[in-house]
């Protein structure tokens, strides 16, 4: 059983329409390097320069938001589910 | 490319008042749709819990979105309400606009409310500016 990444409407064109993705367990890190072997061009849009996540980019592994587990470094193992989710927001 | 928002009456009455519920702060939540019609409309948690600022929930944000696609349904909009202005982007939704999909804006300082909903383009999701063109917005029933 692999990993299973939500990818939202506003990255899927990066997917090819794609809505879930499956991946080899690993680290988010591990993750995003795997999605952007696939979909070249999606891990810049994830991360800045300097290697984090966008301050608009928010990831979930199963129910819980990875900025409070290990960020990048969070483990995912097989079975378990990612979500990359944009903030959405305003004033 | 969405051309309008195409809304049944009931559906732009329960989110007019979620929006009213949420005085005195702003209200959100998003809109799926199935054939371009919204066929549901998610009340969220304004996680900012302001009368000028609203931010997506994100553990709702995560359970709507895969309850969208689980129902075979897409991302139709996204709604927040003004609580004290026009139906019309502020410069801070412009900025923080991340999905590609029309934003609905309901105005609740006229009455009756003012439902608008506008796209907001930019040339990649993370830029500030961008320009925005209003989508018309078609209650039926």
């Amino acid at each position: 059983m692999a990993v299973e990444v939500r990818i939202p409407t506003v990255f899927r064109k990066f997917t090819g329409g794609e809505s879930v993705v499956e991946l080899e367990a690993g680290t988010i890190s591990d993750l995003i390097d795997q999605l952007e072997a696939r979909f070249p061009g999606l891990k810049e849009q994830l991360l800045t320069e300097e290697g984090e996540l966008h301050r608009f980019v928010n990831v979930y592994v199963n129910d819980e938001d990875a900025r409070y587990l290990e960020k990048l470094e969070t483990k995912v193992a097989e079975g378990e589910t990612v979500a990359i989710l944009p903030s959405v927001a305003g004033g | 490319m969405t051309v309008e928002v195409n809304i049944p009456g009931p559906l732009a009455d329960e989110m007019v008042g979620h929006c009213l519920e949420g005085r005195p702060h702003e209200a959100c939540g998003i809109l799926a749709t199935k054939d371009g019609i919204v066929v549901k409309v998610f009340r969220m948690t304004n996680a900012s819990g302001s009368p000028v600022r609203y931010s997506l929930d994100p553990k709702e944000q995560f359970a709507a979105y895969r309850k969208i696609d689980d129902e075979g349904w897409e991302l139709g909009g996204v709604f927040h309400s003004h609580t004290h202005t026009e139906a019309y982007p502020s410069p801070t939704d412009v900025r923080m606009a991340s999905e590609e999909v029309p934003y609905l804006i309901v105005s609740l300082a006229e009455e009756p409310p003012v439902i608008r909903a506008f796209r907001i383009i930019k040339e990649d999701w993370l830029a500030e500016e961008g320009r925005i063109e209003e989508v018309p917005v078609v209650v039926n029933g």
